[in-house]
């Protein structure tokens, strides 16, 4: 069996180079990456990136085309599904339709030859822990759909497994329980300290119970960070745009001066995005979250900052804790740039053609190439 | 608004005549079997027993009816773990020639029943046989086959596939996995199926007519032989009974598989 060199504890998981072709599709392309154990991790991308292929070979469905994943630092390529320590939670969450919750949570331990004493309290446990602690005798579609939920968790863990995998387990569910049971799996995992690879397309999801994000597209890890460094500094125009609500503001390059690149337009500069290297007369990207620019009836209410551009409200949703403007600036060849407005109590609402000027400040632009 | 009524009214014809159609051997053979007379006529004449009794006691026609119990259940038997595992294959894997294996199942609809029954009488008879009552079930069996592979493929199709992986990841291997969740997902359409061929083993006459002799005749056989010298109401009588196992096997499976409970968690 091959082992993974280099470190002394090994990474829970580690992806070396894993590919995945179905006749045509390159679902996964070149996947890297380490776990560190007890760690939380969200594979996060839009639908059709690969990110459940990139699950299910680490669960042992589907061998990668190329590739190896080491779990606890060995290769699993041989290792067949049923054999790897690992708890996964499907998207449609998969529970035998003809057992009850408890018979679904003593499954895996009968599957492995838990000694057969020992399974009921065992069961019983996890039952408590997902709080369905007297609802065992249930068969799965007498439960509702977050309870249902909670047995596909406790069959999963029932085993301590070395790693848990949940492939958007909540997607199905309507927003208060989503945000409800996301809480419910953090809770979960610090309590069990186990290892945790989490599949989403949910940003808000990612942020909120994550250690780590991955971010995907067409196949490609696009970044892996830390919540807020993947919120903070992207590492591509991809990711600003997939994670929050960023205003993109195209232009070319006319001066490089330290950290501060300045465009083709009077007053706008930014600061280089992860690893751009400027030169001038390239063709540039801006990315500027929509919470990052103020809003006023005049330049004057703006208060202190570095851009300013007047333009005209076209659209207004209020939100309660916020108003979402839509604000098209001439200048900058009528883009409409999205703003949120997060004291709307404070000042009057602009209303819908409403003549008000936006500005924010230099380091706030973060500059991509493509 | 008028055309809809009369379109109400049309249809509702046909339905009742349907009904009256299909219902009206078995209200005719209900009728003539409880008749006082010694005829069988429809409408009876008078209302007795008397002809229960009478089948109660010809053995003959007892002893058919076990033979015709016993064929059944070997070829309900014979055809659920082989229907099973082949609807269930069917299903799941993209078998190749799949086109090829779906008109296999349509032969034994568009041979004749007499050219099987032939067949399978040539067969078993260089085997040296005939004359025992588990051909006649196994025949039964190839004969119908279909019927069980299509109960269980369609409830197999229905499966989520994601439930077998699930049993994986639970760490049971492949043959635990087959066992604990994929043969009760599809019980439904094994259950449908068994009844199915319970059914039509017990009423199959033209194969049977051909592999039996007249040591182990099965029931339909028997009265087919019966009729051909008297025609008594006691034929009627026994014919009853024999729909009567019939409806309660489909009561069986109402309960069994509409009892269902596990067919509605999706
Ligand atoms: N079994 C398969 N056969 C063929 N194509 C597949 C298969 N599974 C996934 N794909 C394709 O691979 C790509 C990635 O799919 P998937 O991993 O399910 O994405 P995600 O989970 O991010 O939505 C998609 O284009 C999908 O159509
Ligand atoms: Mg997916």
């Amino acid at each position: 069996m091959t082992t993974l060199m280099g470190t002394d504890a090994p990474f829970a998981v580690s992806v070396r180079g894993v590919n995945m072709v179905f006749d045509g599709v390159h679902a996964v392309r070149d996947a890297t990456f380490d776990l560190e154990k007890g760690r939380f991790l969200t594979i996060l991308g839009p639908s059709g990136s690969g990110k459940t292929t990139l699950l299910r070979m680490i669960a042992g469905f589907g061998k990668p085309t190329s590739g190896e994943v080491f779990i606890n630092g060995l290769a699993v390529g041989s290792v067949p599904p049923h054999r790897r320590s690992i708890g996964m939670v499907f998207q449609k969450l998969a529970l035998f339709p003809h057992m009850t919750a408890a018979e679904n949570v003593a499954f895996p331990l009968r599957m492995r030859r838990f000694d057969a004493r020992t399974i009921p309290d065992r069961v019983q446990r996890y039952l408590d822990l997902v709080k369905l602690g007297k609802l065992g005798d249930r068969r799965i579609h007498e439960l509702s759909g977050g309870q249902q939920q909670r047995v596909a968790i406790a069959r999963a863990l029932v085993f301590e497994p070395d790693l848990l995998l949940l492939d958007e387990p909540l997607a199905a569910l309507d927003r208060k329980l989503r945000e409800e049971m996301q809480l419910e799996f953090r809770r979960i995992q610090r309590e069990l300290d186990v290892t945790t690879i989490n599949v989403t397309h949910d940003q808000r999801e990612a942020l909120v119970v994550s250690d780590e994000i991955i971010v995907m597209d067409h196949g490609r890890i696009q970044q892996k960070a830390r919540p807020e460094a993947t919120y903070r500094q992207p590492s591509n125009a991809f990711v600003a745009n997939f994670i929050g609500v960023t205003n993109f503001i195209d232009g070319m390059v006319t001066a490089v001066d330290g950290d501060t690149i300045a465009f083709d337009r009077p007053g706008l500069a930014g600061r280089p995005g992860n690893g751009f290297r400027p030169l001038v007369g390239m063709a540039a990207r801006g990315a500027l979250r929509a919470e990052q620019i103020r809003i006023a009836g005049g330049r004057e209410a703006l208060g202190d900052v570095d851009t300013v551009f007047e333009g005209a409200v076209t659209d207004a949703i209020f939100e309660g804790e916020r108003v979402v403007y839509e604000v098209t600036v001439p200048d900058l060849d009528g883009a409409a740039l999205r703003v949120f407005d997060h004291d709307p109590v404070a000042h009057s609402q602009h209303e819908v053609g409403a003549a008000v000027a936006v500005g924010w400040n230099a380091r706030d632009v973060l500059v991509f190439g493509d | 608004m008028k055309g809809d009524r009369s379109k109400a009214v049309t249809l509702w014809t046909f339905v009742v005549a349907a009904l009256i159609m299909l219902s009206a051997p078995t209200l005719v053979v209900l009728g003539a079997s409880f008749t006082a007379g010694n005829m069988i006529t429809f409408p009876p004449e008078g209302l007795s027993l008397k002809w229960y009794a009478a089948i109660a006691g010809a053995t003959d026609l007892r002893d058919a009816f076990l033979r015709s119990l016993i064929v059944a259940s070997i070829c309900t038997a014979v055809a659920i773990p082989t229907g099973t595992l082949a609807g269930i294959a069917l299903a799941k894997y993209r078998v190749r020639f799949a086109a090829g294996v779906q008109v296999y199942l349509l032969l034994p609809f568009t041979v004749p029943l007499i050219g099987s029954g032939i067949g399978l009488m040539l067969i078993f008879g260089r085997w040296g046989v005939l004359g025992q009552l588990w051909p006649v079930g196994v025949a039964a069996a190839v004969i119908n086959l279909p019927f069980m592979i299509w109960a269980v493929t369609a409830s197999a199709a229905a499966l989520d596939p994601d439930l077998e992986l699930a049993a994986a990841n639970c760490g049971a291997p492949p043959l635990s996995t087959f066992l604990a969740v994929t043969v009760p997902a599809v019980m439904p359409g094994i259950i449908t199926g068994a009844l199915l061929m319970f059914i039509l083993a017990l009423n199959e006459f033209l194969v049977s007519l051909l592999l039996v002799d007249a040591r182990i005749v099965t029931l339909p056989v028997q009265i087919y032989n019966s009729i051909r010298s008297i025609i008594t109401p006691d034929l009627a009588a026994i014919s009853v009974v024999f729909i009567a196992v019939a409806a309660a096997a489909i009561a069986l499976l109402d309960r069994l598989v509409g009892l269902d409970i596990f067919l509605k968690s999706k």
